[in-house]
């Protein structure tokens, strides 16, 4: 604990005097970072820089402990110009309403690319309606199910469409010996620790959804509840329960490292994955390293399953993956923050994108068409500008992806496999978007949530969890719910209706 | 520490012989002075590292903000505190931080001093030394490895240890060892034992080399076996260095040891596995609540300091020496 108070005062001593001086042609930006940190002097960082005409001081920060990194930053009182940040963050929401960082609702109308694209997600990612941030547009409708397509043709079974086909699938998968080993050994569905709390796209919010529970809040005799207090909710969690008591799903379901949950997959222990539809690409990327011919017939993809009424409830994302927040003590006047908004600006153009996302053109891809493909793949000056973009850079876009376009363009994997679950993705993703279940409250930020979040968010992932390994039965999970109404849900249900509602006025 | 050094012989000293030590504090000042310079780094360390981040705990006070600081940031007196005190984590906390701190007590505390004397009657020398080497080489394995190697073994699916229990008890459900309320206390002790235990056998082994062979002579030859030896000459022997470390062991009996709990806490296991050392990483770092994680520090703090001081009057009334 000392170690943390100490951290705080030595930054705060330093955080309370004068601002650090604001260079006009410098701009620095917090960011994650996936794998290893680019080169400053590197071939892509200068391209950007060159771009913008700025300098630009990057602190990349390994994706893993960025949370941490983040609250400690915001405690610091050093804060970068610019910050790749969840606006919902408790410590980023606290910061934001103390005034940390720009208000830029009323801001982004001058900026010819900066105007959000989609005013529902704009609101989706502001506090109570303050946008504090530029969202980095994502597919809002990203989430399918992964299954071992041999498995399925082996023991002749066609793809799921319902809730009852994904139960017949995995029990067919942990009895009927779907890898012919001659044992017992395999099972359905493949599920990890998971690192979020309620309602943050785990295989089991997912899930819910499917049987017709709110996506985290939904609307029920005209006040909105939490979906964990729906009978839709516990409908799906007994349905998975049975699976987990039959043994159709892995046994080690509550610790499995989630950064390894293509390995069952991938080893033939377990044949299905709900998750995000890029998983495909990933597993496919997998079964490609052992058998470049074949790969293409390990994996098979659909999107939402059906409720057995044959209703059907798909699960969407926010439409956003994180902010751009910019600092209101290291950008402290109007004309600063004019400044960083252009240089954001610029970098939200079609040129800016492509550079984020595809990276340097004639060098690493080159364009056909609408698509861009990868060249001088073996060069190893090359290979590291294509992961300075992988791992770092695309994480400043704000446009788009390279998966779906967006601004930049689509990167064309090379093989047919891919092509395929490609073109199935964004097939999957159109026709799932007519059935989305959307959080109306994903906009509102209840400030009682945000103090007692450490009291009351693991309360329902764990009661849940606990649910479905046996250990709670079906009162006792109930007596949870209560237990989070009483330990300050019952306020944060009333705050997230009052700022729901009055964000309905607003707008 | 300084008074018990001779004094330095300073010029003045050494030519008039038999100067009186000064009386005025300069007087001492100017005779020690090489000392107190000496002193100087030492203070300016402590006064720099330890002592002045304590200012930092005022914000257990406040509703801290960083972004305005420590003056800006609005007062609140023991907000934190009765939030901490009324809520519904508190009991659990405690109960579970003082559950475990008594289970190292009772197991983990006096398994070195067993170890030690296990050791201390081994007389062929060889193995003496090899089995010292090779029960601390744990020591020198991080939490996280030990948390691995414990997955490797008690995992459901392929756990080794899982599997050979398994077998032996002709079972074919599969416990996750790893995931059961019922077993997070007993892995946690084992982990703790079979990483400490050998480490902390050194200062006990240091202790037992000091006794006087004189001693154990003197009982043989009243006729007194190994273990009355053991009773009325070992033991009070290391008696002291018992206390002292007992005593030591106090104030750290809420630390629960951050990192190890930390790994073994899952989704299943946490209400047995929260303690205030997690609970303040999680509220503090993970949840971004400054103010509120500082309190339940600041408790935890003020609890171990009266532990510390409390064992040690003990240990006082009790006849032994105290650690001051």
């Amino acid at each position: 604990m000392l170690t943390l108070t100490a951290a705080l005062t030595a930054s705060a001593c330093s955080g309370g005097g004068d601002a650090p001086q604001t260079d006009p042609n410098t701009i620095t930006v917090m960011a994650k970072l996936f794998g290893t940190a680019p080169d400053p002097n590197g071939e892509m960082q200068q391209a950007v820089e060159k771009f913008l005409g700025k300098k630009l001081k990057m602190n990349w920060v390994p994706n893993a402990e960025y949370t941490d990194k983040l609250n400690v930053t915001f405690a610091s009182g050093n804060l970068p110009q610019v910050m790749v940040v969840d606006p919902h963050l408790p410590g980023f929401v606290k910061a934001a309403e103390a005034g940390a960082f720009w208000d830029l609702t009323s801001k982004l109308d001058k900026y010819p690319n900066l105007k959000p694209a989609d005013q529902r997600t704009a609101l989706n990612s502001s506090i109570n309606g303050k946008i504090y941030g530029l969202y980095r547009m994502r597919p809002s409708l990203r989430s399918a199910m992964i299954i071992r397509k041999d498995w399925l043709d082996k023991l002749g079974l066609k793809l799921p469409e319902t809730v009852d086909d994904l139960y017949t699938i995995a029990k067919a998968f942990a009895e009927k010996d779907p890898d012919g080993n001659g044992k017992k050994d395999t099972y359905g569905l493949i599920i990890p620790k998971w690192p979020g709390n309620y309602a943050s796209a785990s295989p089991y919010d997912v899930l819910e959804t499917w049987f017709g529970a709110p996506n985290g809040w939904g609307e029920r005799n005209g006040k909105l509840v939490p979906g964990f207090d729906t009978p839709e909710f516990l409908e799906a969690n007994k349905f998975l329960k049975k699976m987990v008591s039959e043994g159709l799903v892995n046994p080690d379901f509550a610790t499995l490292d989630s950064a390894k949950w293509n390995e069952p997959f991938h080893q033939g222990k377990g044949g299905m994955i709900i998750d995000v539809n890029i998983r495909s690409r990933q597993v496919l990327d997998l079964f490609r390293e052992d058998d470049p011919k074949n790969y293409g017939d390990k994996v098979a993809m659909v999107g939402n399953l059906k409720r057995s009424d044959g209703q059907k409830f798909s699960y969407p994302f926010t439409g956003y993956a994180d902010v751009l927040a910019i600092s209101r003590q290291s950008v402290p006047t109007e004309q600063d923050l004019d400044n960083v908004l252009k240089t954001l600006d610029k970098l939200a153009t079609k040129e800016g994108q492509v550079l984020l996302q595809n990276g340097i053109e004639g060098r690493n891809f080159k364009v056909e068409g609408d698509t861009a493909s990868l060249i001088n793949e073996t060069d190893p000056k090359v290979e590291i500008v294509q992961k300075d973009v992988d791992n770092a850079f695309i994480q400043l876009s704000t446009k788009g992806t390279n998966d779906f376009g967006g601004l930049a363009y689509v990167r064309t994997p090379s093989g047919e496999p891919y092509k395929e679950m490609l073109k199935l993705q964004k097939q999957l993703m159109d026709e799932d978007l007519k059935t989305a279940v959307f959080n109306p409250a994903l906009p509102v930020v209840s400030p009682t949530a945000v103090s007692r979040g450490a009291q009351i968010d693991t309360i329902i992932p764990d009661a849940r969890i606990k649910f479905l390994s046996g250990e709670l039965t079906e009162e006792q999970l109930k007596g949870e719910i209560k237990r989070w109404y009483d330990s300050g849900g019952t306020q944060v249900a009333t705050e997230v209706n009052d700022l729901v509602s009055k964000l309905g006025k607003t707008n | 520490m300084a008074t018990d050094l001779a004094p330095p012989p300073t010029k003045a000293a050494s030519k008039s012989g038999h100067r009186r030590p000064g009386v005025g504090l300069r007087a001492v000042f100017g005779r020690y002075r090489w000392l107190y310079l000496m002193l100087l780094p030492g203070i300016v360390y402590f006064a720099l590292f330890k002592y002045l981040p304590m200012y930092g705990v005022t914000i257990a006070f406040q509703d801290f903000l960083p972004f305005l600081g420590y003056s800006g940031s609005p007062w609140v007196g023991f907000k934190h505190f009765e939030e901490l005190f009324a809520g519904p984590d508190f009991g659990r906390l405690m109960f579970n931080t003082l559950f475990l701190a008594l289970l190292h007590m009772l197991i983990v505390f006096p398994a070195p001093i067993v170890v030690a004397l296990l050791l201390n009657e081994l007389r062929i020398n060889i193995l003496k030394r090899s089995v010292q080497s090779l029960v601390y080489i744990p020591h020198f394995l991080s939490w996280t490895i030990v948390a691995a190697l414990t997955y490797v073994l008690f995992a459901a699916d392929f756990g080794v240890l899982s599997g050979w229990i398994r077998d032996f008890l002709g079972d074919t459900s599969k416990i996750d060892y790893m995931a059961q309320e019922d077993w997070f206390r007993p892995l946690i002790i084992l982990q703790q034992l079979w990483k400490l235990t050998g480490w902390g056998t050194i200062i006990y082994l240091a202790a037992l080399a000091g006794v006087d062979p004189q001693l154990y002579e003197a009982a043989r030859m009243d006729g007194a076996g190994r273990f009355k030896q053991l009773w009325h000459v070992t033991l009070p022997a290391i008696r002291p260095t018992i206390v002292v470390m007992a005593i030591l062991a106090s104030g750290n009996l809420l630390d629960s040891g951050f990192e190890q709990i930390w790994l073994m806490t899952t989704s299943l296991n946490r209400s047995v596995a929260d303690v205030f050392d997690t609970y303040v990483y999680y509220s503090g770092i993970t949840q971004g609540a400054i103010s509120y994680s500082t309190a339940v520090g600041l408790f935890k703090g003020v609890a171990g300091v009266i532990l510390i001081f409390g064992s040690n009057w003990l240990a006082k009334r009790l006849g032994q020496r105290g650690l001051f």
